[in-house]
């Protein structure tokens, strides 16, 4: 008996629009939540141990928020003035924070009152840090000036005068002790060396830095400044390496994944950027609803933190991964499937004739009716609200069936005022798409046939009768200004001909177009 | 566009010069201020105050009169004294960036800049009709008395809690009125408060005198109008201090915008009142001032004006400055960047006057030619021009603490975001020398590439939804070369969405493809750029022949659809007389036994027919018969085309 072959649904590519890897890693992530700050959001520093907060740096003062909580889970409150720079020791116990009255605070994670005030700058402080071996903080300043501080005796270890412009962004060497740099808005970045008591290397950026960031092999170095992203190779003396510019307003803020292979990059404009750092392109895009001003990724890339110029902190967190929920339903069925489990592990012997068990097809509901040779009603099921409006394409394939069958007529005829109504917004939505339109002109000028008698009886029908008519009329003037387009580059074409012959054949494989439109528009080129 | 639809926000000044009514100032919707000659109607001079649209003017103000010597003599526009040789010379501008700026029309330059006195936007200037001495009140709550012969601020009082909107002085010159929260009166000479007169909830846009000089103690008169009010009203200065309200008030059918005012000497004398409403109408009143009146006063002539198309449209009115004798009336109407002054003679015996006058609507720029002495913009070396490209820069903050004096009420329409100065300028007016003067002309090349580099989608939506083919044309044009591919790849996804939105990127293709031809006939690879682009289009002209057919067949049905529709009734005689029509020329032509068969089927036809309309003669039916005959041509019709594809 032969067996029924379901409707075959075709898969129509959708040009432009490339689905990576990298997009469907990166929009993996849940509905962000909002968070509203006292004030605009200038920093954010995941502790590096578990359980993983994060501290958010907005006016006045510094949240911790766990990973998973949406409410505060601990509060820094004692600044004089708007707070900068909330960054965690490498051990997650202490907490160094930098603040407009140029006091540098010092707090434990558990306590409330600062541990150490180090004095000693005479401007607002926006860059700390602690230094790799834990007892030594780093500190940047609008007095132009760099120190480091020792933790125990909070005393001032040294001063670093050599930026003419105020520090805005630093970052300590994980590797080695006595490394730090600094980046400052006279377009400078200076690595200084503690030993040798001044910067060992200077490299300039071209514009006021805002950000820096140290790969974790410490070979490279990120700086981020006026619309540019740029790399350079520290091995290599500051050999730049990348300058990238997919910004259009000034990139704030840098971050690097948890892997290192991807580099991200905020900026006023609203975008968060994703760079490949093999390749340096662009592989996604994020957009908020504000300017960004600080961006800080979750180990293993569980969540992206962002914060915002409207104070709003916007936390997005990684929907669990597909194999979990796997494993989970595995669980729930294994009783059941350790029934089955020895039948299925007895091999066949070589004399045994097999009989193998027929395999039971899942019919989707179009395809039960179409089997029953159900004409409207297949037709009514392929066009359920959903159906129609999230897949048009199965709608399209059944009405192409039953035209193939030669019975689109009967299942079209025979509908009330309310089917009808259906059928045709189902037209007014799809008919001007290139790959449902071959189809769907056959299936209108059926409608048109079988209920022309009808016409001027419904208003509602006759409202949309009109209005499908008024989008082919836009669909005309589109196509004649599309068809002139033709012509032009058709002009444009032959004038490059003699190198047309390779490469034609290369795109007409590449865009995966059936063959037959490439070979169709091949010889028009060669006889223009 | 000609009846200016943006005043409605802000309030554009336009001051008609005192006495001889010799100049019209003008300032309008470009920022750019325009003197125009009453006499020649011509453009007499042109002067950009600002070059940025943030600090644009707010108010004028003609100084008094003055001969060839120094010094002021006579008040402004009150004064009935007649010497001719006098002239308009000075013509102070507040902006709205918190400075007052005077001009000279008579050499033609800014005169000077009275700066660093106020914080915030100027609302209102006013002269003193015989010093030298200028006031201004502001958005900072502050009035300030300037010192011309020095130019500089004299003295400097708050004045309300709320912004100082509008300002007068008396005619003799000792009292002053200012309008914030309410009206306030103060002694010119001690700068204190006395009086105080409350009525108005919206801001006061308008203060006159209405009395020159008390004759007694009770007879001091002025007038006030609001913003959102429709009605003038008229405050008594009484000597008991009992005038806590209005004691007459003027109708109107909007509210007012210019008002002009000839005050009365005596109380003999009627004070008569011309109001231009934001409407664009013009009332004008007539009223002896002898104490309170309950009833409000309707205008004692309304005038209109409309143009002389066959639809009329209304002309709004700008201006209006009362002649002499209580007939004629110098008019200002038309368009804020072109207006159109006339002597008018208003028969004020009718209640209601409509004008016709034939105005052309198309601005007409070629007038600069005629202009006499035209003034490149003046830009203070202060102020800072700004140019969106640049990236990161902020909106120009002349007074940063401004927010301060503006918490209670906050002006709307001081700060334009770049998306809205970008709406603002009108390519299509600028001419090709102009592009090197202006920089502010290449925006949105500038913002195309930007959202090309940073993909982002409220930029492109922004550019790419232009409909002026002029700005396409002109941004293509100016667009590096580098964004040419990145802009053909964002149209080709464009293009495949919905015909509505399709069209416009068409023009951008179009205007692409023309630009930059050589640019991409050269490039090595276009043919693997621009072949997804080529087969798109492709694919969706191929249906191009069928779905034309289809476009056909629905106009057909749905254009008899519609007839029948109009003519519901009728279409059962027009039916029979058809089918009459049918039967005889089968009967004629064809007279062979042959067609004995339609012969039969047309007796049946009528016979069923006949009965149909016995039993109903509801539309139905009558829908269903016509459309069978129609139906059978259609399918004729695509016969005909099917022979001829093959």
């Amino acid at each position: 008996m032969a067996s029924y072959k379901p409707t075959n649904i075709p898969v129509y590519p959708k040009l432009g629009e490339k689905v990576t890897e990298e997009t469907l890693y990166w929009k993996n992530y849940k509905t962000p939540i909002q968070i509203k700050e006292f004030g605009a959001v200038s920093n954010i520093h995941f502790s590096p141990v578990t359980p993983y907060n994060f501290a958010v740096t907005a006016f006045t003062r510094i949240h911790l928020y766990g990973l998973l909580s949406q409410e505060p889970v601990k509060t820094f409150t004692r600044f004089k003035d708007t707070a900068y720079c909330g960054r965690f020791r490498s051990d997650g116990q202490l907490l160094v924070a930098g603040c407009e009255d140029s006091v540098v605070r010092l707090f434990d994670v558990s306590g409330k009152v600062a541990l150490r005030m180090f004095k000693g700058h005479t401007k607002a402080v926006h860059v700390t840090d602690f230094t790799s071996d834990r007892y030594q903080i780093l500190t940047g300043s609008d007095d132009y000036t760099c120190c480091l501080w020792d933790i125990p005796n909070s005393a001032q270890l040294n001063t670093y005068q050599e930026h003419t412009d105020y520090i805005r962004c630093g970052v300590t060497s994980q590797l080695n002790r006595d490394l730090f740099v600094t980046g400052s808005y006279d377009h400078s970045l200076k690595v200084f060396d503690a030993r040798v008591d001044k910067s060992v290397m200077t490299i300039n950026h071209g514009h006021p830095v805002e950000s820096l960031l140290l790969y974790p092999s410490e070979g490279l170095l990120v700086s981020a400044g006026g619309r540019y992203v740029r790399v350079w190779d520290l091995l290599k003396g500051g050999q730049p390496l990348v300058s990238l510019k997919n910004h259009h307003k000034t990139v704030t803020c840098l971050a690097l994944s948890s892997n290192g292979q991807r580099l991200l990059s905020g900026s006023l404009d609203r975008h968060v950027k994703v760079y490949n750092t093999t390749s340096y392109k662009v592989v996604h895009n994020f957009d908020y609803p504000a300017a960004i001003l600080s961006l800080a990724l979750a180990p293993e890339d569980e969540s992206i933190v962002v914060g915002m110029t409207n104070s709003i902190l916007s936390i997005k967190h990684r929907k669990p991964s597909e194999e979990a929920k796997e494993t989970a339903g595995h669980q729930r069925r294994r009783p059941s499937y350790r029934v089955y489990a020895h039948r299925k592990s007895y091999v066949p012997k070589q004399d045994d004739y097999l009989v193998s068990k027929p395999v039971r097809q899942h019919l989707a509901k179009y395809d039960k009716q179409l089997k029953k040779f159900n004409v409207s009603k297949a037709l009514d099921t392929a066009l359920e609200t959903w159906i129609r409006g999230r897949k048009p394409e199965i709608t399209v394939a059944v009405i192409r069936e039953l035209d193939r069958r030669g019975t689109l007529k009967n299942a079209l005829a025979g509908r009330d005022e309310q089917e009808l109504s259906r059928l045709l917004s189902f037209l007014i939505a799809n008919l001007v798409d290139a790959r449902f339109a071959p189809v769907l002109i056959t299936a209108a000028e059926m409608i048109l046939d079988i209920y022309q008698s009808i016409i001027g009886q419904s208003p509602v029908v006759d409202k949309q009768l009109l209005h499908l008519q008024s989008l082919l009329e836009r669909e005309l003037d589109y196509q004649k200004d599309l068809l002139e387009v033709l012509g032009m580059l058709d002009t444009m074409f032959a004038s490059s001909l003699p190198k047309i012959e390779l490469p034609c054949s290369g795109i007409s494989t590449s865009n995966g177009l059936p063959q037959g439109q490439s070979t169709a528009s091949r010889p028009q080129v060669q006889v223009n | 566009m000609a009846s200016d639809g943006g005043s409605s926000s802000l309030q554009l000044p336009c001051v008609f010069s005192p006495k001889s009514r010799q100049y019209l100032a003008v300032c309008a919707q470009d920022g750019r201020l325009r003197i125009w000659n009453t006499d020649s109607k011509t453009i007499n001079q042109e002067y950009v105050p600002s070059a940025h649209l943030s600090a644009t003017c707010t108010c004028i103000a003609w100084g008094p009169c003055r001969t060839v010597k120094e010094g002021p003599q006579r008040k402004k526009r009150k004064s009935e004294a007649v010497q001719v040789e006098e002239k308009a010379d000075l013509l102070a501008m507040g902006t709205a960036a918190g400075s007052v700026l005077l001009y000279s029309t008579a050499k033609g330059t800014l005169h000077c800049s009275l700066d660093e006195a106020h914080s915030a936007g100027v609302n209102c200037v006013h002269w003193h009709p015989e010093d030298s001495v200028l006031y201004s009140g502001s958005d900072d709550t502050n009035i300030v008395e300037w010192d011309l012969q020095s130019g500089k601020m004299r003295s400097k009082w708050k004045a309300d809690r709320a912004a100082v909107t509008s300002l007068c002085v008396s005619p003799d010159g000792k009292l002053l009125l200012s309008a914030g929260h309410v009206i306030k009166m103060w002694d010119l000479d001690t700068k204190e408060l006395y009086r105080k007169f409350t009525g108005h909830s919206t801001a006061v846009t308008t203060l006159r005198f209405a009395t020159t000089r008390p004759p007694d103690s009770n007879g001091l008169y002025f007038v006030s109008g609001a913003a959102h009010d429709r009605l003038i009203s008229v405050w008594q200065v009484r000597e008991d201090g009992k005038d806590k309200n209005s004691v007459v008030s003027f109708t109107l059918t909007d509210e007012p915008r210019h008002v002009d005012l000839v005050p009365s000497n005596s109380k003999e004398e009627a004070v008569r009142l011309a109001v231009v409403c934001q409407d664009g109408q013009l009332h004008l009143f007539e009223h002896f001032l002898n104490g309170p009146c309950k009833k409000p006063f309707s205008p004692s002539c309304s005038v209109q004006m409309a143009d002389t198309r066959e639809s009329p449209m209304p002309i709004p009115m700008l201006a209006a400055v009362l002649g002499r004798d209580s007939r004629s009336v110098l008019l200002a109407y038309g368009n804020h960047l072109q207006p159109v002054i006339e002597q008018v003679e208003v028969n004020t015996t009718e209640r209601h006057v409509c004008l016709s006058r034939d105005v052309k609507t198309s601005l007409s720029l070629t007038m600069e030619s005629t202009v006499s002495k035209v003034k490149t913009p003046v830009v203070n070396t202060k102020s800072k021009v700004l140019v969106p490209g640049l990236p990161g820069h902020q909106a120009p903050l002349k007074g940063s603490h401004l927010e301060k004096a503006s918490e209670k009420r906050k002006k709307d329409t001081k700060e334009m975001s770049i998306a809205e100065q970008l709406g603002e300028i009108d390519l299509s007016a600028t001419s090709s020398e102009k592009v090197k003067a202006s920089l502010q002309t290449d925006n949105y090349a500038v913002l195309l590439v930007q959202g090309l580099e940073s993909n982002d989608a409220d930029i492109l939506n922004k550019v790419l939804q232009t409909r002026k083919e002029m700005v396409i044309k002109k941004t293509v044009a100016r667009l590096p070369l580098s964004a040419v591919l990145p802009l053909v790849k964002e149209l080709t996804n464009r293009l495949q969405g919905h015909p509505f939105a399709g069209i416009l990127m068409v023009r951008w293709l179009k205007a692409v493809l023309m630009h930059h031809t050589s640019y991409l006939a050269s490039l090595p690879d276009l043919v693997t750029e621009l072949g997804v682009l080529y087969h798109m289009i492709e694919s969706r002209v191929k249906m191009f022949h069928k779905l034309t057919k289809l476009h056909g067949k629905l106009y057909l049905l749905m254009t008899h659809v519609a007839t029948s529709d109009s003519s519901n009734m009728v279409s059962e005689v027009d039916h029979t007389a058809k089918l009459v029509y049918e039967d005889e020329s089968s009967d004629e032509n064809e007279a062979s036994g042959d067609e004995v068969l339609p012969e039969e089927d047309s007796d049946h036809w009528e016979e069923e027919e006949g009965m149909e309309e016995d039993k109903q003669s509801s539309e139905e039916e009558d829908e269903g018969n016509r459309t069978e005959p129609k139906a059978n041509g259609e399918e004729d019709m695509e016969h005909e085309n099917e022979s001829e594809e093959e």
